[in-house]
């Protein structure tokens, strides 16, 4: 919509008509900056006009367009938190750390070729020889080559777990702290029925009974997350049932705004450093799940991996063989380096969600530095003053 | 009074108990030092009351600590404090060891704070506060219990059944006065006292601090009470001390400050103090805000802010000029400023505004409330519920009629029931009982769980909230706050239009440069421009009513009266009418006379009295009117001094959940008889024809049968003295 001139126009000679002085800016001490602007109409530097007569009718001369939009979307969602975390080393190094699993996951799967057995010599110890960096395995695999190529699958497990879990535990958590009365019953009868389902013994079955779709990860990582959102639902519930008695949420019903921008923007921000630290602890605890059960033989598997990997290795005796160390250790350290990178990359993450640091980050042009500084620290002032 | 007046001319110097050389406390900031007491020098004389007064973050808080050295980390105190004890040396505080400021801290200084719901532990007895207290300092606990009890009973508390309660059983203003005489106890000679009234009901503050008088004659105190409010203290103060930007702006004799304030800011403060008597004209909002600790102006700290400001003021810091007797100020212009002060606002700021006296009461209402009931809680529903029914009726049975253009104040002590009769006004809250009509449309025709199902409705009725601070979600930045009534709205407007619709209307509330502000979280502004955010929040859905919840009690007193011109000026430019609710009388008159609107006084969820503000204030029929118009404290130096006795015979009110039968005040009115205890009064109409007035109370009737009955006030003259918690104090008055 371009200017509507018109619009705005009548309707302001209607109200110069009934008599609406602007003499509120003579009542109004004037905090800081000069008021100049009495009785004509101000034209703006972008166009647009300010009456201030009847600034319910203000209306601007120039169009959005979808660069706007689009502009604002990026400053919000991808510059501010990248020059936040820029100054994190937490989050570079969890980066980086994450970053060289994708890495490999992705690159490095092509550049080390798939090994079979007798591919080299049995237990070859690790940097021995530069054909198998990492030694071999006592059927003479390389371990280099069996820990990259299970890359993929495990990262996709965590990922799809991980989303699992805080998409249905948020859902559930915040629509029925939210809404409460039937609603709620319903929605925390569900969840308490999960949370005493018995996690071990359930994936044990149902990785039985879907056997025919066990091995692709997708359907792994849910299947162990399944019993693991639960928690997480009855936490952020208790969290909404305070929040939903601000006076901001009682505002927003007053305003009828809807009940989707209320629980997704109202209420969801004040949870998500929450919300993202428990995704990256329920990733981590996928790949340590997984891991363990497939060291344990429960979950049928057809090609390598850590868990398979530490299997076949600790059968072999590896714990007390010293020429077979390496083919323990790597998959150990391949999933203490991802848990490392995990754990840091959430610690960093909590300082995106705060408005106080984003707002210092925000890209609103030269003077903007000193304010934020100056209103941060007043507050600190005040709270150390108990007042 | 009296004997500060005499005692004021020559002083003998050893009567000092404190003085302060020089003080200041600092806090290392990111961004550099911050001064939060700015080398104060003072003295505290024995036996005298000195009321210290300051908006927040001016370093009040900071002084009381200074005087005990009790700056929390990582402050740090500089300069001298020294204490002078009735006998032998005086003691630098700041230089004592750990060990011996323990011993000092209660024995000699002791300290109430404000919030005495967190000075209690909550699992232990009131008396196991009191011997450990006693045991600490290796005193008899015997003895001390004695005292304490003796302490307990003259603060009008059943000495026996306080210590044998736990803390949560007991009513805030009770806390408070446990609290009072635990600090007591040790016997110290010196009490400050931390705002300790601010979160306490109008009603309990006046009788706390009328207590404290009596309690500080008998046990020989000296008394620092530190406030942000000025009438509170005016009374019972004998000297005042003002401070502003970390600094003693003033001090001097309490009725000198009163009547002839010598520093701008004074008067500036007495000006922008709503109260009772003083004309409306005289009330004026105080430019400007208090400075920031890290960058304390040069030179006087004021200058900013004051009309007579000068070259000199910008850069000599004004030292202490002698004012009359025991009177300094700190002002290079003190002397003008007396004379001129008055002129120079005149020319700053034009308040000529004649409030629209229409007669709202008449045509349609526009929201129209009748009977309406709202219970909270759940009843005793048969087995496996073992627990008591604990409903508490907050509303019960009121009607109301609110019209267009109209302005009505709801006053009552906390827990009345005026909040939740105003949500339901605006239909936030559902009604147990009794309709809501909206221009003849019954609200909640239709509507499924708690939101209403007519939209115009829901959009004629807003709301702004008490706290600024949580009224904003703090995770968006004013524009999107500000977009968003306007999205829901004005569909039809683009990203452009709503900017610069939010730009305008910042600009119109005084918010500039609006530019500078759109994009700002919540945290970056203050109380005020938060409270600003808010109200233009509201009224970009152009509603037909606003509840605003206490929505001026939370801010500085100097930005109090602007917030209520700027919300005035609004209801007049846009056409609203306003719910406001309030604790405080004297915010009430403000508003209520200067629209011409309405004042309902509430107690215990019914509206004991209706009528405009000239009627409420100057002539209150219902005995509580009267009580409330006691409790708010007065800043003319005449009527000071003169405080009646108190027209309650019980401080406490009864416990919400069992009402008392009949008239439910009359287990504390002075005028009560035995029909009140049996018979519920009704509305009477006292109004003549252009202001209504009404009352609940029998006492308005001619002829009624109250006027033969026996008064049951008597056998109780004197029973001020709360027996017990919260739980049966509603028969208070009897079980003496």
């Amino acid at each position: 919509m371009t200017r509507s001139e018109d619009d705005s126009t009548t309707t302001n000679d209607g109200d110069e008509a009934s008599g609406s002085p602007g003499s509120v800016d003579e009542l109004i001490p004037n905090t800081g900056g000069s008021n100049d602007d009495g009785s004509t109409a101000a034209v703006r530097s972008d166009g647009g006009t300010v009456d201030t007569d009847s600034p319910f009718e203000t209306t601007s001369t120039v169009t959005e367009t979808r660069g706007d939009r689009v502009d604002r979307f990026l400053e919000e969602y991808l510059r501010t938190p990248w020059s936040i975390l820029r100054d994190d080393w937490r989050a570079l190094a969890g980066f980086a750390i994450l970053s060289f699993y994708v890495l490999v996951g992705t690159v490095g799967v092509y550049l080390v070729e798939p090994t079979y057995p007798a591919h080299g010599p049995k237990l070859l110890g690790a940097f021995a020889d530069w054909q198998f960096p990492l030694g071999t395995t006592s059927s003479g695999r390389d371990v280099l080559a069996m820990a990259v190529h299970s890359t993929p699958s495990i990262l996709v497990m965590m990922t799809s777990g991980a989303l699992f879990t805080i998409i249905v535990g948020t859902a559930f958590g915040v629509v029925s702290g939210y809404k409460g009365g039937l609603v709620d019953t319903a929605l925390s009868t569900i969840t308490d029925v999960f949370i005493n389902i018995p996690g071990l013994p359930l994936v044990i079955v149902l990785a039985t009974l879907l056997e025919d779709w066990i091995n692709n990860p997708v359907t792994l990582g849910v299947l162990l997350a399944v019993a693991a959102w639960a928690g997480l639902a009855r936490a952020i519930r208790s969290q909404v049932l305070t929040i939903r008695n601000e006076s901001f949420v009682e505002s927003a019903r007053a305003m009828d705004l809807s009940t989707r921008w209320i629980l997704s923007k109202e209420v969801l921000p004040h949870l998500m450093p929450y919300v993202v630290v428990n995704m990256v602890n329920a990733a981590r605890s996928i790949i340590f799940a997984a891991v363990a059960l497939y060291f344990l033989g429960v979950l049928p598997f057809s090609d390598a991996n850590w868990g398979v990997m530490l299997n076949n290795a600790y059968n072999s005796g590896a714990l007390y063989r010293p020429a077979a160390y390496h083919w323990l250790l790597v998959p150990m350290i391949a999933i203490s380096g991802i848990a490392v990178g995990l754990i840091l990359l959430a610690q960093s993450l909590d300082r995106v969600f705060n408005p106080r640091i984003r707002a210092r980050h925000q890209d609103l042009g030269g003077d903007d530095e000193p304010i934020d500084a100056d209103a941060d620290a007043d507050d600190s002032t005040k709270e150390m003053m108990n007042v | 009074m009296t004997i500060s007046e005499s005692a004021a001319t020559d002083r003998p110097s050893d009567d000092v108990i404190v003085e302060l050389r020089d003080t200041s406390v600092e806090f290392g900031m990111e961004r550099g030092q911050s001064r939060v007491l700015n080398e104060v020098t003072t003295e505290v004389y024995r036996d005298e009351i000195l009321g210290v007064i300051g908006e927040s973050g001016s370093g009040k808080s900071m002084f009381a600590s200074a005087m005990l050295d009790a700056v929390p980390e990582p402050g740090v105190t500089t300069g001298e404090v020294i204490y002078h004890p009735e006998e032998g040396e005086p003691i630098s505080v700041t230089d004592l060891s750990k060990d011996e400021l323990r011993q000092f801290r209660w024995e000699e200084v002791s300290m109430v704070f404000q919030g005495a719901m967190s000075s209690f532990n909550p699992v232990l007895p009131i008396k196991t506060h009191f011997v450990e207290t006693l045991s600490a300092h290796d005193y008899d606990i015997g003895r001390g219990l004695a005292r304490a009890q003796e302490l307990l009973s003259d603060l009008y508390l059943d000495p026996e059944r306080m210590l044998n309660s736990y803390p949560h059983e007991l009513s805030g203003g009770m806390k408070q006065r446990v609290l009072i005489a635990l600090s007591l106890v040790l016997e110290p000679d010196l009490l400050v006292m931390d705002e300790p009234t601010a979160a306490l009901d109008l009603l309990m503050q006046r009788s706390i601090v009328s207590l404290l008088e009596e309690i500080k004659e008998k046990h020989d105190l000296t008394i620092v009470f530190i406030t942000h409010d000025l009438p509170l203290v005016a009374d019972l103060a004998d000297r005042l001390a003002v401070l502003y930007a970390f600094e003693f702006a003033e001090i001097g004799p309490s009725n000198r400050i009163l009547e002839e304030p010598a520093h701008p800011y004074t008067r500036a403060l007495l000006n922008a103090t709503p109260n009772l008597s003083a004309p409306l004209e005289e009330m004026r909002p105080i430019a400007g805000e208090s400075p920031d600790p890290v960058n304390i102006p040069e030179g006087c700290s004021y200058h900013p802010r004051c009309p007579l400001a000068d070259e000199e003021c910008e850069t000599i810091d004004p030292g202490p000029y002698d004012a009359g007797p025991d009177h300094d100020v700190h002002c290079h212009h003190w002397e003008q400023s007396i004379e001129d002060l008055d002129i120079a606002f005149e020319e700053t700021s034009d308040t000529g505004k004649t409030p629209s006296a229409v007669d709202k009461a008449s045509g349609d209402p526009l929201v129209s409330l009748s009977d309406v009931e709202v219970t909270f809680g759940s009843a005793n529903e048969g087995w496996l519920d073992f627990g008591e029914s604990q409903t508490v009726t907050a509303v019960d049975g009121v009607s109301l009629d609110i019209y267009d253009n109209d302005v009505v104040v709801l006053v009552g002590e906390s827990g009345c029931g005026k909040t939740t009769l105003a949500k339901t006004a605006v239909g936030l809250q559902t009604p147990t009982a009794g309709t809501i009509e909206y221009r003849g449309r019954d609200i909640w025709e239709g509507a499924s769980g708690s939101t209403l199902a007519d939209k115009e409705i829901r959009r004629a009725l807003q709301i702004v909230h008490q706290d600024p601070g949580s009224a904003l979600n703090s995770h968006h930045r004013v524009r999107t706050i500000l977009e968003q009534p306007l999205k829901r709205w004005h569909p039809d407007l683009d990203g452009n239009d709503r900017r610069e619709r939010i730009l305008g209307m910042l600009e119109y509330v005084g918010i500039s440069p609006p530019e500078d502000y759109i994009d700002r979280y919540p945290h970056q502004l203050s109380g005020g421009e938060q409270q600003r955010i808010a109200l233009i929040r509201s009224m970009l859905v152009n509603p037909d009513l606003i509840l605003a919840d206490e929505a001026v009690s939370a801010l500085d007193v100097s930005l109090r009266v602007g917030m209520m011109d700027l919300m005035i000026e609004l209801q007049d430019v846009f056409d609203t009418s306003f719910l406001f609710i309030s604790h405080d009388l004297s915010n009430a008159r403000y508003i209520a006379e200067k629209t011409g609107g309405r004042i309902g006084v509430m107690y215990l969820g019914e509206l004991v009295e209706v009528g405009s503000a000239k009627r409420i204030i100057e002539d209150p029929q219902h005995p509580y009117t009267k009580a409330l118009r006691w409790a708010t404290p007065e800043l003319d130096a005449e009527q000071i001094g003169d405080s009646e006795e108190s027209p309650m015979r019980s401080i406490d009110i009864p416990d919400p959940t069992d009402p008392p039968s009949g008239c439910r005040y009359h287990t504390r009115c002075p005028e009560a008889r035995e029909v009140c205890a049996t018979q519920t009064p009704g509305f009477v109409d006292l109004g003549d024809e252009t202001h209504a007035q009404k009352s609940a109370c029998f006492r308005a009737y001619d002829d009624h049968e109250y006027w033969q009955s026996a008064s049951i006030t008597d056998e109780h003259a004197d029973s001020g003295v709360d027996t017990g918690g919260d739980t049966d104090s509603g028969v208070t008055s009897e079980s003496d």
